[in-house]
């Protein structure tokens, strides 16, 4: 006998991502997913932001990592309040693990909030986790042909952060090439240049932050 | 190895709708997945044998049918399929697309004795 069934097959996790996303609205959290390959710069990144922020919006990171906590404390320095999800040996962040993180975070006292995601190109893109929206960091020593290798995250993402600048002279890394092969898998992609190590384009990050924030939640009246 | 989170899902899901028909046992799971998910049909196959075991869909066929990523062009109305992830339409090069397929992942249905 044949059953009909034509259900989801992450129907499960993305009514959960929808309950977290809901409470991220009621306490207005603009939340982002952060993807990357490992050792492209989410950690450095959320440093620097940190940061650039400071008097204005307020930060908080879910971090998640396969074996330790070293990301969190190195944001915990920074005084960001931060939760660590330690993920076993999976590959992605699923939004039930999200879900059992909110009661550890003040979420009143955060406006952004990102979710530093496992690193890896291919697994965290399947998964909803209930954020507004999914960005993520190429490096220039990872290669410019990254985008058709690992299309589904540069399409699922809104904006695109290309890390370690800086390095473009010691790389054989095609900025122009980059940008034509993440725009091919998706032509409405933002795409911003940065150096974590000299802070050069921090300021267009802090601004696209800015403006999606206030596109979401208008402006901040939270004292 | 996000096919094992996959594998996973699918044999819930298949059990789930099984045991609401009253079937004592799932002999195939027929299961769609754009393109663009990049399920490694090996590693699913593998995953979903593992996640199975004793449960009623032990030793289930598990079938992966590929669907291809289509567009429409929202400029000349062209359906097409999207080659090479080239969101560009063939007929008149516009780069506004709406992405109609590529994406899905479902269980379609499943055979159960």
């Amino acid at each position: 006998m044949k059953i009909n069934v034509m259900t989801d097959i992450l129907e499960a996790n993305d009514r959960i991502a929808t309950a977290n996303s809901g409470v991220f609205n009621k306490q207005r959290n603009l939340v982002l997913n952060l993807m990357s390959s490992p050792g492209a710069g989410k950690t450095s990144l959320l440093e620097k932001t940190g940061e650039a922020l400071k008097g204005n919006l307020r930060l908080g990171v879910i971090a998640g990592d396969i074996e330790t906590s070293r990301d969190a404390e190195r944001l915990e320095k920074h005084n960001l309040p931060v939760v660590q999800l330690t993920t076993g040996s999976a590959c992605h962040l699923d939004a039930n693990m999200i879900a059992s993180a909110l009661p550890h975070i003040d979420l009143k006292k955060i406006d952004i909030l990102v979710i530093e995601n496992v690193g890896n190109l291919v697994c965290p893109a399947e998964f909803k986790l209930g954020e507004h929206y999914k960005i993520m960091i190429l490096s220039v020593t990872e290669g410019d042909e990254k985008p058709l290798k690992y299309p589904l995250m540069f399409r699922e993402s809104s904006l695109l952060l290309i890390n370690k600048i800086d390095l473009l002279k010691y790389t054989n890394f095609n900025l122009k090439e980059a940008k034509a092969n993440a725009r091919r898998v998706h032509p409405d992609l933002d795409i911003i240049d940065i150096s974590c190590a000299t802070g050069e384009g921090i300021s267009d990050w802090i601004s696209w932050l800015n403006q999606h924030y206030q596109k979401k939640f208008g402006t901040k009246t939270r004292a | 190895m996000h096919e094992m989170a996959i594998a996973r899902n699918i044999v819930n899901i298949a059990v789930a709708a099984a045991e609401k028909e009253g079937a004592r046992k799932i002999t195939r799971v027929n299961v769609v997945a754009g393109e663009l998910r990049g399920i490694v049909q090996a590693q699913l196959v593998f995953s979903f044998g593992l996640m199975a075991e004793n449960t009623i869909a032990s030793g289930a066929y598990l079938d992966l049918e590929t669907t291809l990523v289509m567009g429409k062009c929202k400029k000349c109305g062209e359906t097409f399929v999207v080659k090479d992830y080239r969101y560009v339409c063939p007929k008149c090069q516009s780069d506004d697309i709406q992405a109609l397929s590529g994406t899905e992942l479902r269980v379609k249905d499943i055979e159960v004795e």
